[in-house]
């Protein structure tokens, strides 16, 4: 079920309307009709991989209660990687199995050996690589003394099943979400209200922002050859904001829906098309994946406590391992890679924690140097997402070379001025809003027709805007 | 949660409104003519509508006698154009008819268009049938393959179109599908905009129908070959022939058309190849372009073959 479905809107009124019928005094029905709702919400898709969901949540649940019991250290050490082997497991299977025949196939081709090894039609299942993390977090942190494990199964099915975020995140810490499965949890007209306007942004910023930059983008990517350099940035440029529009969308509804239903999900983008560099970049971009990799794999490999040697392996590890979470494709290694290349001259002088501030604090403007930094920042993203993007690295490098060439300077070929009107409109929105959790979400200063205004204008751009129907990019992840 | 639900209805109720004035002034979904059923049960539209095409670009029209387009000036040599939605050609203005581009090519006789979106080939030869009154020269029916698929309820059962019945061997007259609930679908401009926006997908568990372009058919090969060939059969022995030509499109399945002319109607079949597509991007109907082709191609054939005799 797609959040911008007619399905969803009439789905997410039941559950709503149900849930605080129920009561806040009776979590378990809550908790219940949570895992029940997430359940009907990801068949909707395909119900075969919901056994998928409940196995994975019968062995992280099974395998906390084990480590609960014991101390032994050998033996709590077999119990969580039988976890993680059963979880990455699941994950390696559907999907990544294809690739790495493809790759080795491929390679004995290139070494001039014959390898005659078949791939199969495996279907990827929605969101596995999202759910699949957010319960090994579970797991490592029962494992790491973090955190109690849970004798509630039915908090801990909705836990790893809960439908706001199930299928692109944010990638919730057990430590923030599972608690809140065993606390009383009371209707607030503010936060539901807030959770609400959180909603509307997240889809005037799909609906309006990443559809109508889809059409572009997928227009010039699928025909690069047949436009010059400037019109290939142009392309890039819509892709950035496609893909942010799209996922950081996802995100606030997510965060939005959750709120109307008493959780506080952890913020996964806070404005990184404003970054200054790209340390900051990644500090601000898909925050709930990049703080799962440096806790549960940056942090345990050593992190940059050992010498340059180890910063560089560290850094190209986590940045290359991100890059393949996202897909079983070379485009998504490059992608990291590049990102890795971006980030260390960073590191090794010790500069990545330089801007942790917001960018023109108390400022309406940034001054010059801010300006160029936001820009080199960005223009170097642009870069790494032309790989994200294209079908396989030759593309993005024939892409690349279209670009970086004399035509580069022409005039565009196409310049869609109503997208980049709203493009514009709806950057100086996020300029503005930046200080706060997300854009809009301190619009109390203004009277409530005013206000009230202002969301009816939101709709009604997406009415009259609105671009083809997109599926959710971060979907087959 | 009182005060909530409140608040939210309120402003549902008014965000309701701004979308409506939105959608209309936008035009972002396309007006809808209103059908009935006539006397002799076919579906046409209610006389003297016209409403907005997609966009605003352009406006459709429904003449006094309940079909799209404008009516010529004179009947006399009147040349009656028959077909579906192809015919009747929401998509283009008024000015990219059949009707226009023939009597570009053939201005020394008058042409009519009577068409409706899903009309199969017993329903055309039915609404022939009623405008024989106004005593055409000729007759042109468009179809392609399907329009003969869609006349046979055995092999494809459309409950809203004329079809006939080989088993009982009768015509089966369409029904007004959903009357009420398509009317204010169609007037609560909102609603029909989510309806085409949003699709309900109710097909719990099961994957969404990958969208497929028309295939075309191979020649030599004919699903529901008897079926088809007893239709054909069926027309020829009930309807006068005389007169008609049945217009196929390009790329119609070779068996149909030869049936067709041994079963003795005049054929005049179309011909895309070596030119530039005559379709929409998004949908396979013709463009202004494809409409002039397709003009060309008939009156060059009405007047080399058919209106010489």
């Amino acid at each position: 079920m797609l959040f911008n479905s007619l399905e969803f809107f009439v789905f997410l009124p039941i559950v709503f309307a149900l849930y605080w019928l129920i009561g806040s005094k009776n979590i378990k029905a809550q908790n219940l009709l949570i895992a029940i709702s997430s359940y009907v919400f990801y068949g909707w898709w395909d119900w075969r991989f919901l056994s998928l969901i409940l196995f994975s949540s019968l062995v992280d649940y099974s395998i906390g209660r084990a480590l609960g019991k014991t101390d032994v250290k050998a033996k709590r050490k077999t119990l969580l990687w039988i976890s993680i082997g059963v979880n990455l497991g699941f994950l390696g299977f559907f999907k990544y199995y294809n690739f790495f025949i493809d790759s080795l196939v491929n390679s004995f081709t290139f070494f001039g050996q014959e390898l005659s090894i078949n791939t199969l039609n495996i279907i990827l299942p929605v969101g596995i690589s999202f759910y699949t993390f957010q319960t090994l977090s579970y797991t490592i942190d029962v494992y790491n003394k973090k955190l109690e494990p849970t004798k509630n199964f039915v908090g801990f099915m909705a836990f790893v099943s809960f439908f706001p975020q199930l299928v692109a995140g944010p990638i919730e810490r057990a430590t923030n979400l599972l608690p809140q499965f065993s606390v009383q949890r009371n209707f607030d007209y503010a936060r539901a209200v807030d959770g609400l306007r959180q909603v509307l942004w997240g889809l005037f910023k799909k609906v309006v922002i990443a559809d109508n930059c889809a059409k572009y983008a997928n227009m010039i990517f699928n025909n690069h050859t047949e436009y010059n350099g400037s019109t290939l940035l142009l392309g890039a440029f819509f892709f950035a904001f496609q893909i942010y529009g799209d996922f950081s969308g996802y995100s606030d509804i997510a965060i939005g829906i959750s709120r109307l239903f008493g959780f506080n999900l952890k913020r996964n983008f806070a404005f990184p098309y404003f970054s200054r560099d790209i340390a900051e970049f990644w500090r601000r971009w898909h925050i709930s994946l990049s703080t799962w990799f440096r806790d549960y794999l940056y942090i345990p490999l050593g992190g940059s406590r050992g010498g340059t040697k180890m910063k560089v392996r560290n850094t190209f590890i986590i940045f290359i391992v991100s890059g393949f979470w996202h897909g079983a494709n070379w485009t998504f290694i490059v992608w990291g890679a590049l990102n890795a290349i971006y980030f260390l001259p960073l590191l090794l002088a010790n500069k990545n924690r330089v801007n942790t501030n917001l960018v023109a604090e108390g400022r309406y403007l940034p001054n010059l140097k801010e300006l160029g930094q936001m820009a080199i920042t960005f223009f170097i993203t642009l870069i790494a997402w032309v790989f994200f993007r294209a079908d396989n690295v030759g593309h993005a490098i024939d892409y690349l070379g279209g670009t970086f060439n004399a035509s580069l300077f022409s005039w565009v070929e196409i310049f869609p001025t109503t997208i980049l009107a709203l493009l514009a409109l709806f950057l100086v929105i996020e300029w503005l809003g930046r200080s706060y959790e997300y854009a809009i979400e301190n619009l109390d200063f203004m009277k409530r027709p005013v206000r009230w205004s202002f969301y009816i204008a939101l709709i009604v751009l997406m009415f009259a805007f609105t671009g083809e129907e997109q599926e959710f990019i971060y979907f087959q992840f | 949660m009182k005060r909530f639900i409140k608040h939210i209805t309120i402003f549902s109720f008014l965000a309701l409104i701004a979308g409506e004035i939105v959608v209309r002034l936008t035009h972002a979904m396309s007006d809808i003519p209103q059908r009935t059923i006539d006397n002799y049960g076919i579906q046409k539209y209610i006389p003297n509508q016209d409403g907005y095409w997609k966009g605003g670009d352009h406006k459709w029209l429904i003449n006094e006698m309940g079909w799209p387009g404008e009516l010529p000036e004179r009947f006399d040599d009147l040349i009656l154009v028959i077909g579906d939605s192809y015919i009747e050609n929401f998509m283009n203005p008024n000015e990219c008819h059949q009707s226009v581009y023939l009597k570009e090519q053939i201005p020394d006789h008058n042409f009519m268009e009577a068409a409706r979106s899903g009309v199969s080939l017993i329903e055309a030869m039915e609404i022939h049938k009623q405008l024989d009154s106004l005593q055409p020269k000729h007759t042109l029916i468009y179809v392609n393959d399907f329009d003969f698929f869609e006349s046979i309820v055995e092999v494809k059962p459309m409950s809203d179109i004329t079809q006939m019945s080989l088993t009982n061997n009768e015509i089966v007259y369409g029904k007004m599908k959903a009357p009420v609930s398509k009317k204010i679908l169609y007037n609560w401009k909102l609603l029909y905009y989510f309806y085409n926006r949003f699709p309900i997908n109710l097909s719990f568990g099961k994957e969404k129908p990958k969208k497929i372009e028309n295939e075309k058919s191979d020649s030599s090969e004919l699903q529901s070959k008897d079926e088809v060939f007893k239709l054909i059969d069926h027309i020829a022995a009930n309807y006068n022939l005389e007169g008609k030509s049945l217009v196929f499109h390009p790329n119609s399945n070779q068996l149909i058309i030869e049936k067709c002319m041994a079963a003795g109607f005049d054929t005049i079949i179309l011909d895309s190849s070596n030119d530039k597509d005559w379709t929409f991007d998004y949908d396979s109907h013709w463009t202004c372009y494809g409409h002039k082709k397709v003009a060309e191609q008939v009156s060059k054939a009405l007047k080399d073959n058919i209106l010489l005799n």
